[in-house]
């Protein structure tokens, strides 16, 4: 199995949090992204910083949900890649 | 005698100014159809590509257009400024900003393989002053020309080598090919300015070339992002 790009992590991320239909807590969420939690954490702050997630509280605990930035993220995530490896860069 | 338009726009002076319009508009095309995909994933490789092409508008919009606007809205008549020193500083912004856009181009292709240093933008940056310095002061000058021999041997050096590379993906190659060519015609549209005699019979084709190498590039910028 070859190692994930960064790239690759934020859309796996972000795939999780779009299956969930915005009902996943950040336990489950770092469980099921396959990654350290020193790196989930990174990873978390970054998105929230880039809004393309956000944080939901209500009475049973903190849910993650995606913003449009995160859908569009998500939805543009083949050209991003397809354009990476087509200029090299 | 030659026509009144003509004293205005000069036949030559007219290919000048198509020639970088064309440059600016497709540098800015490029810029551009690349934004969201930038601001989306804030990838470092796509940041220096984009930042290459915005180099590039800004170096042709200084090599004439500048010079144009100041002509032709008489600015002499209002701010009182030597046209020696017009010349001087637009000549030394369109070294440093095509130098710069030549070297940001290099770091998006090989930033991976230099380990993310930032150091060498820094160093980038200070070489980009350096030719547009020696560019500016000692214009026509054969160390002009050696400079930018040099400079085209260290970047065919790199490209060289991550050429070999990839020896075994065969569209990298052909992209490794259009930036091979525009470095070389970044050199000679450099020459061509700073030593006008020595390429006047070439001037034609070097823009038409460099024309197209845009054009190239801006097609597979407009195919991939799907703009």
């Amino acid at each position: 199995m070859t190692k994930r790009g960064k790239l690759e992590i934020i859309k796996d991320i972000l795939r999780i949090i779009q299956k969930s239909n915005g009902l996943i807590k950040p336990t489950p969420l770092l469980r099921k992204s396959g990654i350290s939690s020193a790196s989930f954490k990174e990873y978390y702050t970054e998105l929230l910083q880039k809004e393309l997630i956000k944080e939901k509280t209500n009475p049973q605990g903190k849910y993650i949900n995606l913003t449009e930035k995160g859908f569009r993220f998500i939805e543009r995530y083949k050209t991003i890649i397809s354009f990476i490896e087509e200029f090299d860069l | 005698m030659r026509h009144p338009i003509e004293f205005l726009f000069p036949p030559e002076i007219g290919a000048e100014l198509i020639y970088s319009f064309v440059i600016v508009i497709c540098s800015l095309m490029i810029y551009y159809a690349t934004k969201e995909m930038y601001e989306l994933s804030s990838y470092k490789g796509l940041k220096y590509f984009r930042l290459s092409f915005l180099f590039f508008a800004l170096a042709y919009f200084f090599r004439y257009f500048i010079q144009f606007f100041l002509v032709f809205f008489n600015i002499q008549e209002i701010i009182d400024i030597s046209p020696r020193i017009i010349f001087d500083t637009s000549m030394f912004i369109f070294l440093y900003s095509s130098s710069m856009a030549v070297f940001c181009l290099l770091y998006s292709v090989m930033w991976k393989k230099w380990n993310h240093s930032k150091q060498k933008m820094y160093l980038f940056n200070a070489l980009a002053i350096i030719i547009a310095l020696i560019g500016t002061l000692f214009r026509g000058m054969l160390v002009s020309l050696g400079l930018n021999v040099i400079l085209l041997l260290f970047v065919s050096f790199i490209l060289f080598t991550a050429y070999n590379e990839n020896k075994k993906k065969r569209s990298k190659n052909s992209l490794l090919v259009i930036y091979f060519a525009l470095f070389i015609f970044w050199i000679l549209n450099v020459l061509s300015i700073l030593l006008p005699k020595f390429l006047q019979l070439y001037q034609l084709a070097i823009y038409l070339i460099s024309i197209f190498i845009f054009m190239v590039i801006l097609y597979k910028v407009l195919k991939k992002t799907g703009n």
